[in-house]
């Protein structure tokens, strides 16, 4: 497990990007943490690792945003989402394997994921502008996310 | 009167076209990565094309309507319902599994199509085949295949798994010794969905609806008490 802090949200958007450096284009990565914990930022920073840079926001309302950046990323908000029916009927299981899963609000869907998906908890500090990370398989990227 | 059936399948990875009346006219086969809203259309287009058929000259429909991937399943069915509306054509829908099993006629034993539904579950039935004659053993069903394993080991004789979860399903349990279908004939194919849409009873295209399987029972309870913590 690594523990990174960040103290503003241009760091936890580099955070993003750093660790979009040693993706391979399949990853599952499972955000947990409280509405406004940085969870889009990270997001917007990882996708601008690999190269898009346009208008990434939350999909609160579609659910799913697809990016074209070096690989295609899915970016799931999984706020509304409370069942493995549900998840079935947004074309969920649809999108693993073709793309980087990025998901927003994974609280909601802890058993649907399996030992390989990436996990990024994400929780607010004393000091407003502070994040602490804790960062779930990858341990052997250690030296370039820290 | 030979009746001319255009058949689709795109229930998961692979996507198929296929053209019979009492023979197979044409199929056009796919196993890619490609999203099916991007080839199926232009698959049966083709086949048109090639074969010189007119959309009116087909007298009937067939897709396989489930179980699948949602989105799969969602654009075989819109894309025959849709086909089928304009021309006041009847559909027929029909199960993946039982399109799959009816490739393996003459193999004498069990039939066990295995559709991958994640979370170590199959998308599964059973059939029973004695020469031609193949009969199903239960309902389409979504699996634990941990499960499965269990039920399959009531039966004496020869197993044959096909569908895209076979491979889980023998990687669970190699020491059993199950048949394990060639590829060219483990997935469902539209030829195959065709065949059996010949003597069903068809429907009209309001009525041509997607087969989801509800996740088993011990999946959904599971999920219900993470919700309720």
């Amino acid at each position: 497990m690594i523990k990174i802090e960040t103290h503003s949200t241009t760091q936890t958007e580099h955070l993003g990007s750093r660790i979009a450096s040693v993706l391979t284009g399949v990853e599952v990565i499972a955000l947990f943490g409280d509405l406004g914990a940085g969870k889009t930022a990270f997001t917007r920073g990882l996708c601008r690792g690999l190269g898009f840079d346009n208008g990434v926001s939350s999909p609160t309302f579609a659910i799913v945003n697809e990016y074209r950046a070096r690989y295609p990323v899915y970016h799931f908000d999984m706020y509304r989402i409370t069942s493995s029916d549900d998840l079935y009927a947004v074309g969920f299981y649809d999108y693993l394997d073709r793309g980087i899963l990025v998901i927003e609000w994974s609280e909601n869907i802890e058993s649907e994921l399996d030992d390989t998906a990436i996990r990024i908890h994400i929780t607010k500090t004393d000091d407003e502008n502070t994040r602490s990370f804790l960062i779930e398989g990858m341990d052997d990227y250690a030296d370039i996310i820290g | 009167m030979t009746m001319l059936i255009l058949s689709v399948d795109s229930t998961a990875t692979p996507a198929s076209v296929a053209l019979y009346d009492d023979r197979l006219i044409a199929e056009y086969y796919i196993h890619t990565k490609l999203t099916h809203s991007q080839t199926l259309v232009s698959m049966i287009e083709s086949v048109l094309t090639v074969t010189g058929v007119k959309t009116e000259d087909i007298d009937r429909y067939a897709v396989n309507n489930g179980p699948g991937s949602f989105t799969g399943v969602r654009i075989g069915v819109a894309a025959v319902k849709g086909m089928a509306y304009a021309q006041d054509k009847p559909c027929v829908a029909v199960s993946t599994l039982e399109s799959i099993a009816h490739q393996f006629p003459y193999f004498d034993g069990i039939i066990c199509p295995c559709m991958d539904a994640r979370r170590q579950q199959v998308y599964n039935a059973l059939f029973s085949v004695s020469g031609e004659r193949i009969e199903r053993l239960c309902d389409d069903r979504a699996i634990a295949i941990s499960l499965l394993l269990e039920e399959l080991s009531t039966y004496s004789g020869r197993v044959i798994l096909a569908g895209d979860g076979a491979a889980l399903v023998d990687a669970a349990a190699p020491e059993r010794g199950y048949i394990l279908a060639p590829e060219h004939l483990r997935y469902q194919r539209a030829a195959s969905t065709a065949m059996l849409a010949t003597t069903r009873e068809p429907v009209n295209a309001a009525s041509l609806m997607p087969g989801y399987l509800r996740l088993s029972q011990a999946e959904r309870e599971r999920n219900e008490k993470l919700t309720k913590e």
